[in-house]
């Protein structure tokens, strides 16, 4: 498996092509590890690794993997893993009270994103039956089209970051394939399958990508998530379990080797006790801010390197906690970035930053230049600082005027859309009472040339017709 | 003239919970497909327990009082019921949150076609309702309704059955026991040659929706609590 360097950049929000109407919808890169190769109609996701979320109440985002969504189309893995609307078999259910349901679910879902959506609140809004409402629910929950990152938090503490970044990474609650969200893997000593639910013994298949574990019976009959393939499992055995997992003396060696010998595995394996160079390296590309770390860091990259001062650091934890209460996650990240690399390439590429940014125009110039002259740099951190907080607030503004036009587009075509109904009705109806109209009156033409053919044939009957 | 019981096309049986626990009450009302496999009626018990963080004793008495509604269905299912010309009037009459409804019209149980979740969608659509709630209330309604016309007349062409055994005279007793409730449509239309209504009726059919204040809706609540002990 090649491993991939992606460049370390902040991910754009992509338009999917196929629905202009939809919201901003924000798409994950692929991790550092190797993607399996995507095969067609999303059967294979791309892989989905916990990254820092970006604080926005009107950005969507969905998984790689249900990019084929659209609002007015049924896309064919829908018709595979809801396979109850389109077999006919079922007068009332039909694609349209499928996209009906999917549509009602989804937009209830994003009229909050941040939250969490239950199948009890949306089921009671949505008429019909509750079963075949739980099941379109669970498949846009596995596909991560409602309730995807909705609780992501930011991590820092190296303890807590293996079970949230499984619990955000993992969607939760599939009830179509056996076993949902990968809550059960939280640096574990025994490993529970997490399909049958049982403990695994001898050998398991363990995903990292989605941090799942099955034990071999799941695993052969198949029993995955949605959207797993059998190339995502790795065989693991148990006997060797308990030595491959990483305890937290184990991972603060590994960091301080790496700040020390830098790319030189085998002395960073030395320097940890216990482990290979190989594992030095997965754990490291694992870790949540391995993606980003990737090579020297570049100068002209704004969003690596905010130039932070970087102290000779006894404990990364210490050092970390101070910035690591900062609301800003980037601020963490650089926190950490800067204590990984040395003091002379931090200052460099601070200033190559406050150059790069004073071209731009933006960021306190006076400042900066003084910070440049003098060697106050905790002058030049404020600085860089208030220019990317104002870069990022005009791009969330920006985001949000953009979704919110999107939904009022979408909003508007709904009305028009009713409208074009009513006006057909109104055009129907307008018709048929011209019918009505014609006919009457033929009927009054016919009573009036009988009338006159009455009166002059028979006049001594004297009858009056009344024509009403 | 012997048909099974059918009233819809897809025949979802309408479920109501009404459960207290410690103190604890929990009111429902959901359409359930009796084609699912019962295996579904404990996971949706524990799904609605875990998603309203109910205590975890409610999910048997939810899946059993789900299990009991659904065998008493079953149990009328594929039975005989008389169905000749059989329009019967079905009435609105309920409160949903802050939406007040009545109302009353014909409803053909000959036609498989009619369905009573496209009703509750048009009728909320046509009348303007915000409150998502009510579409869901007004189908269970009907499909309550439907229901009880259902088991009626499965009751009535048992009854029938047996005296036709008896007695001559079976299509007298049939006329009379199972044309009850339902409208007759020759003999409400038959000699007039219009299919509209009288004006003074137009009242009785036309619906109601009406939104209630804070404070009426206190009060219903309270009149119900009452009437309910």
């Amino acid at each position: 498996m090649a491993t991939e360097t992606t460049p370390p950049s902040k991910p754009s929000p992509e338009l999917p092509s196929a629905n202009p109407a939809t919201p901003t919808v924000d798409v994950p890169p692929p991790s550092a590890a190797a993607t399996p190769t995507p095969s067609t109609s999303a059967t294979t996701p791309a892989t989905v690794t916990p990254r820092l979320p970006e604080p926005d109440a009107d950005v969507v985002h969905i998984p790689s993997y249900s990019r084929w969504f659209s609002w007015n189309g049924i896309h064919e893995c829908e018709a595979r893993f809801v396979p109850e609307f389109f077999d006919g078999r079922s007068s009332s259910k039909n694609p349209r009270v499928y996209k009906y349901y999917r549509n009602a679910i989804i937009r209830r879902f994003r009229e909050n994103p941040n939250r969490k959506i239950t199948f009890t609140e949306v089921r009671k809004t949505i008429v019909g039956d509750v079963g075949s409402i739980r099941r379109v629910f669970d498949f846009l929950e596995a596909w991560g089209l409602i309730n995807y990152a909705g609780s992501a938090k930011p991590q820092l503490k190296w303890e807590d970051k293996e079970t949230k970044s499984a619990a955000a990474a993992a969607p939760q609650g599939s009830d179509v394939a056996a076993g949902g969200g990968g809550a059960d893997v939280s640096v574990p000593k025994k490993r529970v399958c997490s399909g049958c639910k049982t403990p695994c013994t001898i050998a398991c298949f363990a995903s990292d990508k989605h941090d799942m574990t099955l034990c071999a019976r799941c695993y052969v009959r198949g029993n995955y998530r949605v959207g797993l393939s059998s190339a995502d499992f790795k065989r693991v055995e148990i006997s060797e379990e308990a030595k491959t997992d990483w305890t937290d003396k184990e991972t603060l060696q590994l960091l301080e080797a790496i700040m020390h010998y830098g790319d030189d595995w085998k002395k960073v394996a030395e320097h940890v006790s216990g482990k290979s160079v190989k594992e030095c390296v997965a754990r490291f590309i694992k870790l949540p801010f391995g993606e980003q770390f990737d090579g020297p860091p570049e100068s002209a990259e704004l969003d690596t390197e905010l130039g932070l001062q970087n102290q000779a650091i006894p404990t990364k934890r210490m050092r970390l906690s101070p910035l690591a209460d900062a609301s800003n996650p980037i601020m963490a990240q650089a926190a950490f970035l800067s204590t990984l690399v040395g003091v002379d390439v931090a200052e460099v590429a601070a200033r190559a930053a406050v150059t790069a940014l004073s071209d731009l125009g933006e960021g306190k110039q006076q400042e900066s230049n003084n910070a440049s002259n003098g060697d106050k740099l905790n002058m030049m951190e404020e600085a860089l600082v208030e220019a990317k907080s104002q870069l990022e607030k005009e791009e969330e503004e920006l985001e949000k005027t953009i979704s919110g036009i999107a939904t009022q587009s979408k909003e508007i075509e709904d009305k028009i859309l009713q409208f074009e109904e009513f006006d057909l009705e109104m055009e129907r109806k307008r018709q048929l009472f011209q019918q009505l109209q014609d006919r009457l009156f033929v009927d009054q033409l016919t009573i009036l040339f009988n009338k006159t053919a009455a009166q002059k044939s028979g006049e001594n009957t004297g009858e009056v017709i009344k024509i009403e | 003239m012997f048909l099974m019981y059918r009233p819809t096309a897809d025949n979802l049986v309408p479920i109501r919970l009404d459960i207290e626990i410690d103190g604890q009450r929990f009111r429902d009302a959901f359409t359930w497909n009796p084609s699912d496999p019962d295996s579904e009626v404990v996971v949706f018990a524990k799904r609605t327990v875990k998603d309203l963080k109910l205590p975890p004793a409610f999910v048997t008495q939810i899946a059993q009082s789900i299990q009991t509604q659904l065998t008493d269905f079953r149990s009328y299912e594929g039975q005989d019921m008389y169905t000749g010309e059989k329009v019967v009037p079905i009435k609105l009459d309920l409160r949903v949150n802050h939406t007040l409804i009545k109302d009353q019209f014909l409803w053909d149980l000959n036609n498989f076609e009619s369905d009573p979740e496209e009703f509750a969608k048009s009728f909320c659509k046509d009348m303007g309702i915000e409150d998502l709630e009510v579409g869901p209330a007004i189908a269970i309604a009907i499909r309550e309704q439907l229901y009880e016309i259902a088991v009626q007349n499965v009751t009535s062409a048992r009854e029938s059955r047996i005296n036709k055994k008896g007695r001559r005279g079976f299509d007298h007793i049939q006329a009379s026991k199972t044309g009850g409730n339902a409208v007759d449509l020759f003999k409400l239309f038959g000699n007039k040659s219009s299919v509209v209504r009288k004006r003074k009726e137009w009242d009785v059919y036309e619906p109601i929706v009406d939104l209630l204040s804070n404070e009426e809706v206190d009060a219903l609540e309270a009149k119900e609590e009452r009437n309910n002990r």
